[in-house]
C-alpha cells in the first residue's frame, strides 16, 4: 500500500505524459487512438489516487489542536528537493500528501477519468478531436499537481497552467467568436484574482522567508509564526495575517467566481459541455476553495477579520447565482449559476469555520454537478439532431447550438432518454438537498454549522439560496424532461439574446406525447453518467453525522459533526416548497413560445435576473471603457506624437541627404570636371604655339633674346 | 688707326650684317640657306668681337683667341648641319623648312 504513497508523482505525471504523447507524436492525427490513452493514463491514476488513498487512510495522524481549535491532520508523505539556490537557503519544491491531498486526488482523477470517457462520445467526429484530449490531460496534470504542492508557489505555477487550459478549452471552439471572447474574458477575470493572489504570496513570502506547507518551524502554519503575523499590524491598520489572508482570498474571488469576479463563469458555457463539466463545475472552480481550505490557518490567525469578508462574499455569491438562475433559460447557463451559488455556499461555510462542512460540500459537489453537467451534455448532443433545430444550423450555426440548449425548447425527455433521465435526476435531488443523497448531508452539515454557532443572518441567506436551489432546478428539470416535446417548432435563440416577441400558443395541448420513440444513446456518453450517479447517491454516506459514520472526519483528522434535527426539517421543508413552486411554475410551458409566468408577473424583475442583474453591462461600461480610452489614448500618442517625429526626422535626414547629393555632384563632381577640362583647354591654347615649324622658333628664340636685352640694359 | 674708321661704324656694319643673316635664316625656306644666314650671323659677332678687340683693347690678346673659337665652331656647326640637312633630305625629300613640321601639336 505504502507503494502508492511513495510513487505518488505518478499521479499527475500520467495525464502530463498523455499530453505529450498527444501533442508531439504523430499520435495527434490518430484521433481514436489518442482519446483511448488519455482515457488508460487517466483511469490509471484514478486507481493509483484510490491506492494512495487507502493507504493514507490507514495511517491517520490526528494533531493536537492548535490555539484556533483547528489543525489539519498530519502529512502522510512529504517529499522535496531543491531547486532554487536562493542566497544562503535553497528554495525546494515537492509534494505535501496529508488526507485532504488524498481525497481530493481520489475526487479529481474520478471524476476526470469519467469525463474523458464522455469526451469520446460527445467530441466524437470533431476534427480537432485528438487536440481536445491532449488539453483536458494537461489540466488534470496541472490540478492534480496543485493538489499535490507542497508550497504555495508551486500551486501557483500549477493555477496558472489551469487557467492556460481553461483559456484553451473555453475557446476550442475557436471559430465563434463568442467562444474566443469567453475564452479571453475567463482568463482576464481570473487573472485578476490571480494577481492579488501573487501579491498575498509575496507578502507572506517577506515575512515568513518560505512559502512551504507544514507546522514545523520555517513553514507558514509554525504556531509562533501565525501568532506573530496574527498581532503585528501593517501601515493599513489591518494585521499581517488579515491583509495575507484576503490577498490569497482575492485568488479564490477571481477563480470560484465569487461575485464581483463571477462574471466569467457562465460565458464559459460556451466552452464544449465536458469542458463546463469538468473545469468549471467539478475541479478548477473548487481550486479557489481548495485555496482557502489549504492556507485556513492564516485565516484563523487573526481572529475573525478576513473570515468575516468571506463568509460576507461567499453569501452574497451565494444568494445572487440562485436568483440569476431563476430567469435563465439555457439548460448550461442555468447549471453555470448554480454553481456559482453552490460554490458561494462552499467559501460562506469556510468563513464561519466549518472547513470539514465545506470540504465535504466541496466533494459531493464535484461529483454531482459534474453528473449534472454531463446529464445536459447528453441532452445537447440529442437535440442537436432533432431535425427542426438541425435545420437552423444552415442558416446560423450559433443559434441552432443556442436553440438546442434552451429549455423552452425540451421537454418530453423523460421517456426519449430514460437513462439520462434517471442520472440526471439522481443528480437534481443532491443538488437540491433531499435525504438521504449526497447534497443533503453536506447541505446539512454546512446549514448545521451556521445554527449551530449563531451566524443567524448567514443561516438565512444561505436557506433562501437552498430554497432558489429547489425552485429553480425544478423548473428546469420539470421543463426539460417532462410534458410535451417542444423542439419540433423551436424557438430561435439569436445571439442577442433578446425576447423579440410573445408568441400566443393555439389550441389545447396534452400533457404527454402519442408515441414518443427512444432517441439514442451513446454508452459512452452515459456509462460515466451512471458512474457519477452512483457517486451521487452514495457519497452522503462519507459523512454521515450518525455514530458510525463520520468516516470523512476521522480520515481529515477533524471533530465530528452532529446532526440537528431541527436544522435538516427546516432545510427539508424549504426544499419541499422550492420544489413545488417549481412544479407548479413550470407547467405553463406548453410550447416553445410561451412566455415565462414570471416574467409575465414580474417583467422589470425577470427581466433584471435575466440580465444577470446588468454586472457585465456595468463592467463593460466602466472598466472597459477605461481600458478603451487608455488604449485609445496611448494610440494617439503613437501616431500624433511618436510616429510624427519619427516621421520628421527621416524628412530631415532625406534633406540633408539630397543638400549631400548635390553639393557631390555640382561641387565635386563638376567642379573636378570643369578644373580637368580648363587644364585641357589652356593646354590647348598653349600647344598652338608649338607649329613644328623651325622659323617660327627661331623667332621666338630671337624675340626673347630682344626682350631680355632690353630688361637687362635698361631695368638694371 | 683710329682716324681711318670710328667704333660706331664697324658695329653698324656689323649689326647691319647680322640683321641681313637673321632675315635669311628667318625669311628664307630653304635649309641650306637657312644655315647660309647662320653663318652670317656668326660671321657678324666675329666683327663685332674683332671690331671691340681692335678699338678698345688691341693689347689683350683674347679678342682674336675669341674669334678663333667662334670661326672653328662654326665650321663644325656647319658640317654638323650640312649633315641633319642632308639627313632630312633623305628621310622627307624636301629641303623646305616648312614642310619639316612633324613635331607640330
Amino acid at each position: 500500500m505504502t507503494l502508492f504513497l511513495q510513487h505518488a508523482w505518478l499521479i499527475p505525471s500520467l495525464p502530463l505524459v498523455s499530453f505529450l504523447l498527444i501533442s508531439c507524436t504523430p499520435l495527434r492525427r490518430k484521433h481514436i487512438q489518442a482519446a483511448w490513452l488519455a482515457i488508460a493514463l487517466i483511469a490509471i491514476s484514478a486507481l493509483w489516487a484510490i491506492g494512495l488513498l487507502v493507504a493514507v487512510a490507514s495511517q491517520v495522524v490526528q494533531r493536537p489542536g492548535e490555539p484556533s481549535g483547528f489543525a489539519f491532520a498530519e502529512p502522510a508523505l512529504i517529499q522535496r528537493f531543491d531547486w532554487l539556490p536562493t542566497g544562503s537557503s535553497t528554495m525546494q519544491m515537492g509534494f505535501y500528501i496529508d488526507p485532504i491531498v488524498a481525497v481530493m486526488l481520489a475526487m479529481v482523477t474520478i471524476t476526470s477519468s469519467a469525463i474523458h470517457l464522455f469526451s469520446l462520445g460527445y467530441m466524437a467526429g470533431h476534427p480537432r478531436q485528438a487536440r481536445f484530449f491532449s488539453f483536458i490531460s494537461l489540466f488534470s496534470a496541472a490540478m492534480l499537481l496543485m493538489t499535490l504542492a507542497d508550497n504555495l508557489l508551486l500551486f501557483f505555477m500549477a493555477w496558472e497552467i489551469m487557467g492556460l487550459c481553461s483559456y484553451l478549452l473555453i475557446g476550442f471552439l475557436y471559430t465563434r467568436p463568442q467562444a474566443a471572447q469567453a475564452a479571453l474574458k475567463a482568463f482576464i477575470t481570473t487573472r485578476i484574482g490571480d494577481v492579488l493572489m501573487l501579491l498575498g504570496m509575496v507578502y507572506l513570502y517577506t515575512l515568513a522567508g518560505s512559502l512551504a506547507f507544514g507546522y514545523r518551524q520555517g513553514e507558514i502554519f509554525a504556531p509562533d509564526f501565525l501568532q506573530q503575523i496574527g498581532t503585528e499590524t501593517n501601515r493599513l491598520g489591518l494585521s499581517h495575517a488579515t491583509t495575507i489572508a484576503l490577498l490569497l482570498f482575492g485568488g479564490t474571488i477571481g477563480k470560484s467566481a465569487q461575485f464581483p469576479l463571477h462574471v466569467w463563469l457562465p460565458d464559459a458555457m460556451e466552452g464544449p459541455t465536458p469542458v463546463s463539466a469538468l473545469i468549471h463545475a467539478a475541479t478548477m472552480v473548487a481550486a479557489g476553495v481548495f485555496l482557502v481550505g489549504r492556507t485556513y490557518p492564516i485565516f484563523l490567525a487573526d481572529g475573525g477579520t478576513a473570515l468575516a469578508w468571506v463568509t460576507f462574499i461567499g453569501a452574497l455569491t451565494a444568494i445572487v447565482g440562485a436568483s440569476i438562475a431563476v430567469a435563465q433559460f439555457d439548460i448550461k447557463r442555468i447549471l453555470a449559476y448554480s454553481t456559482i451559488s453552490q460554490l458561494g455556499f462552499m467559501v460562506a461555510a469556510l468563513g464561519i469555520g466549518g472547513w470539514m462542512a465545506a470540504m465535504f460540500h466541496l466533494l459531493t459537489h464535484a461529483f454531482f454537478k459534474a453528473l449534472l453537467f454531463l446529464g445536459s451534455g447528453s441532452i445537447i448532443h440529442a437535440m442537436e439532431t432533432v431535425p427542426a433545430i438541425h435545420r437552423i444550423h444552415h442558416h446560423d450555426e450559433y443559434a441552432a447550438q443556442q436553440s438546442a440548449q434552451d429549455i423552452r425548447n425540451m421537454g418530453g425527455l423523460r421517456s426519449r432518454m430514460p437513462w439520462t433521465f434517471w442520472c440526471y435526476t439522481m443528480g437534481y435531488l443532491a443538488l437540491i438537498g433531499i435525504v438521504p443523497f449526497s447534497g443533503f448531508w453536506s447541505k446539512d452539515e454546512i446549514l448545521t454549522d451556521a445554527f449551530v454557532h449563531q451566524h443567524w443572518l448567514s443561516y438565512a441567506i444561505l436557506s433562501a439560496a437552498a430554497l432558489l436551489t429547489a425552485f429553480y432546478m425544478t423548473r428546469q428539470w420539470r421543463a426539460t424532461f417532462f410534458g410535451a416535446f417542444r423542439g419540433d417548432k423551436p424557438r430561435v435563440v439569436t445571439a442577442s439574446e433578446s425576447e423579440s416577441h410573445m408568441h400566443e400558443h393555439e389550441g389545447a395541448h396534452a400533457e404527454s406525447d402519442p408515441a414518443p420513440q427512444r432517441w439514442p444513446e451513446d454508452w459512452r456518453m452515459i456509462a460515466p453518467l451512471v458512474l457519477l450517479a452512483s457517486f451521487a447517491v452514495t457519497a452522503g454516506a462519507f459523512n454521515l453525522p450518525f455514530a458510525g459514520g463520520h468516516w470523512l472526519s476521522d480520515l481529515l483528522g477533524q471533530e465530528h459533526a452532529s446532526f440537528n434535527l431541527l436544522v435538516a426539517a427546516i432545510a427539508l421543508i424549504l426544499a419541499g416548497i422550492g420544489v413545488w413552486l417549481g412544479w407548479s411554475y413550470a407547467t405553463a410551458f406548453s410550447d416553445a413560445h410561451s412566455s415565462d409566468p414570471l416574467e409575465v408577473r414580474a417583467p422589470s424583475l425577470f427581466q433584471s435576473l435575466n440580465q444577470r442583474l446588468y454586472v457585465d453591462q456595468f463592467y463593460r461600461a466602466s472598466i472597459v471603457r477605461l481600458a478603451h480610452s487608455l488604449a485609445t489614448l496611448w494610440r494617439w500618442i503613437d501616431t500624433r506624437i511618436f510616429d510624427r517625429t519619427l516621421d520628421g526626422l527621416g524628412d530631415l535626414t532625406l534633406r540633408f541627404a539630397h543638400v549631400n547629393a548635390s553639393i557631390d555632384d555640382r561641387v565635386l563632381n563638376d567642379g573636378s570636371d570643369a578644373l580637368a577640362n580648363g587644364t585641357v583647354a589652356s593646354g590647348d591654347l598653349i600647344r598652338r604655339s608649338e607649329t613644328g615649324k623651325i622659323h617660327d622658333y627661331l623667332a621666338m628664340i630671337f624675340a626673347g633674346v630682344v626682350i631680355l636685352g632690353v630688361i637687362y640694359l635698361y631695368l638694371f | 688707326m683710329t682716324q681711318a674708321v670710328s667704333l660706331e661704324y664697324v658695329l653698324i656694319v656689323a649689326a647691319a650684317l647680322f640683321c641681313i643673316g637673321l632675315f635669311g635664316a628667318l625669311a628664307r625656306r630653304n635649309l641650306i640657306s637657312m644655315l647660309m644666314g647662320i653663318e652670317l650671323m656668326l660671321n657678324a659677332v666675329n666683327i663685332n668681337l674683332v671690331a671691340f678687340w681692335r678699338y678698345l683693347e688691341p693689347s689683350y690678346v683674347t679678342g682674336q683667341v675669341f674669334v678663333l673659337f667662334i670661326i672653328a665652331v662654326a665650321a663644325a656647326e656647319a658640317a654638323v648641319g650640312l649633315a641633319m640637312v642632308i639627313a632630312v633630305y633623305r628621310s622627307r625629300t624636301t629641303l623646305q623648312a616648312d614642310e619639316v613640321d612633324s613635331l607640330k601639336g
